[in-house]
């Protein structure tokens, strides 16, 4: 099963990768590893759990502006979000990946960890294709 | 729909993009041009207030760099930043204090070759060069992270600034009732000029959430704990906060950067105290409310709770400063101490030009009789690190309870935070032992 969300092109590209849900704000500064590409603010449910190379979906970042960070070393494919701000558009301009946000329909209810995410940042949409379908 | 769409340039703007002026301020304007592709904003606003920025900063992102010899080249020719701009605390790791260095027995990011009380790494550290060049430029070095306490030039309500510094965001916007993004760098201080979207515009700075909450918000901890939990309830939006006092100094500072740590809220109106909310009903700019949220009893407790991260009472280090502390601070804590001797070491952080009042004050001479520590410029969470040995920390900050342990993400070797109220730290550096509790 798949399924195709349009939003607005933040940085243009297209990747395909699978998915990494945050299910909660994630926060940079001392509490993200740029080195290891991985979230280390306790309490997360992705503490520890690398975003390296697959596509980073989460609602919004929060705290300071130290999110910038994802976007440095072992960075995601790419920035899938519900919210922008500036601190998004912090970690994009370090990031320079393809990514996309202020969908038409909010892709996060439908995203879970594992799926395959064809981030098409050129054409401004995204294509969830749910983990076990073929 | 237009994807990526270059921004709308005035004939000067696409002079200085095309290198008509230089290669420092091209940079620059490309850096700003591609915030504004992916930000969505259609132009640039002149800037009329202030700028913040995290020095030394001349790498705008890894993929706009502008090189020493570049700058001073700039600075040569008579380049000058267009607002007046002030230097932040620096976030990078190997940033020294500016005080008190010869007794921070730490090193920088954990690196055995960063201690920060050998002389020749604090030399290195201070980049005396590239600061020469900014202060040429017109950088007014404040170092700290709280520089509006000592900056005696603030912006006016309206005027476009330019700051970086996620707790001076809230303190520009929403205490002030100036205007900024998080986008201090040298390309918006240099050109005077940010993309305008977000919070220079009106309507995007009306409120869209109504908060209220069971108690009067009053103490410096209840400010704290609350501007926390509205944060992790508003996130991005724009909460009107009811049920406060009117904050002072220090209360401000402590739920400007609670709010920002638990959320990221850049802009909160408290009505009939902050500069843009008369009213609620003015706040909200006379449109529907989006959302009510009680932050009850149960939810404050919760808060307290996720900032403290203990496993035993005992206490290794006190850290107040977070952000730097007030001249009211320090001869409070002072007061306080006159007579104490501490029992673990407390170090408490204040912005570098509060150093040489409070010494003329006699606040040092008292901290020192008391064993305590005075820094400035500097903050554990940004250097990474605590000093060798510690593990359980005291704060009495939400943003540094929440950050610092984010350094220590191993499992097997973390570091514990107690969280609680100034008094409560004070009492744990003279005892050793935690005995705070929520109230």
């Amino acid at each position: 099963m798949s399924k195709r969300f349009y939003g607005r092109c933040e940085y243009p590209g297209q990747v395909t990768a699978e998915a990494i849900v945050a299910p909660k704000y994630l926060q940079g500064f001392t509490n993200v590893d740029p080195f290891s590409g991985y979230t280390t603010e306790r309490n997360h449910p992705l503490c520890r759990v690398p975003y390296t190379g697959k596509v980073l979906v989460f609602y919004s970042p929060r705290g300071s502006g130290g999110f910038l960070m994802y976007g440095f070393g072992a960075k995601p494919a790419a920035f899938v979000h519900t919210k922008s701000s500036p601190l998004t558009v912090g970690a994009i301009v370090q990031a320079r990946i393809p990514s996309i946000s202020d969908f038409e329909e909010d892709p996060l209810p439908f995203i879970e960890s594992g799926d395959t995410v064809f981030v098409n940042a050129d054409e401004g949409y995204i294509e969830v294709t749910k983990k076990g379908s073929a | 729909m237009s994807l990526f769409a270059a921004p709308n340039l005035t004939d000067e703007e696409k002079r200085i993009l095309d290198g008509g002026e230089g290669i420092v301020k091209q940079k620059c304007m490309e850096y700003l041009v591609e915030l504004c592709q992916i930000s969505g904003a259609e132009r640039l606003v002149d800037l009329n207030g202030t700028g913040d920025m995290h020095t030394p900063g001349l790498n705008l992102s890894q993929h706009h760099v502008i090189t020493l010899d570049e700058l001073s080249d700039f600075a040569d020719r008579g380049g000058r930043f267009k607002i007046p701009t002030f230097a932040d605390k620096s976030p990078f790791m190997d940033q020294p204090p500016i005080h008190g260095w010869e007794h921070c027995n730490l090193c920088a990011g954990k690196r055995p070759d960063a201690r920060q009380d050998d002389p020749i790494f604090h030399e290195k550290a201070m980049q005396r060069e590239t600061f020469q060049i900014l202060q040429k430029m017109g950088l007014i070095t404040t170092h700290s992270c709280a520089n509006y306490l000592v900056m005696s030039y603030l912006p006016s309500v309206g005027q476009h600034c330019s700051w970086f510094e996620s707790s001076q965001q809230t303190y520009c916007n929403a205490t002030l009732g100036a205007r900024t993004n998080f986008d201090g760098t040298l390309a918006t201080c240099l050109l005077g000029k940010a993309p305008y979207y977000d919070m220079h515009i009106t309507e995007n700075r009306h409120g869209t959430i109504m908060v209220t909450t069971d108690r009067l918000i009053t103490s410096d901890i209840e400010w704290d704990v609350y501007g926390f939990a509205v944060g992790e309830a508003c996130d991005v939006e724009v909460p009107i906060v009811n049920n406060t006092v009117i904050p002072n100094t220090t209360q401000y500072q402590k739920f400007n950067s609670a709010i920002a740590t638990g959320g990221a809220v850049r802009m909160y109106h408290l009505p009939g105290i902050t500069p843009e909310a008369p009213t609620a009903s003015f706040a909200a700019g006379g449109k529907p409310i989006k959302e009510y949220i009680h932050i009850d009893e149960a939810a404050l407790r919760r808060t307290y709770d996720v900032l403290n991260y203990r496993n035993k009472d005992d206490i290794d280090m006190v850290y107040l400063g977070c952000p730097h502390l007030n001249i009211v601070d320090l001869m409070t804590l002072a007061l306080k101490l006159e007579g104490k001797k501490c029992k673990i070491p407390l170090w408490i952080v204040t912005a570098p030009w509060l150093y040489a009042p409070a010494k003329e004050l006699g606040y040092l001479e008292k901290f020192e009789k008391a064993g305590a520590l005075l820094l400035s410029g500097t903050c554990l969470a940004a250097v990474g690190s605590v000093p060798d040995g510690v593990r359980n920390i005291a704060v009495d900050t939400a943003k540094q309870a929440y950050y610092i342990t984010g350094c220590y993400p191993d499992e097997n070797d973390p570091l514990y935070v107690s969280y609680g109220s100034t008094d409560e730290c004070i009492d744990a550096a003279l005892t050793g032992k935690w005995r705070g509790e929520w109230r």
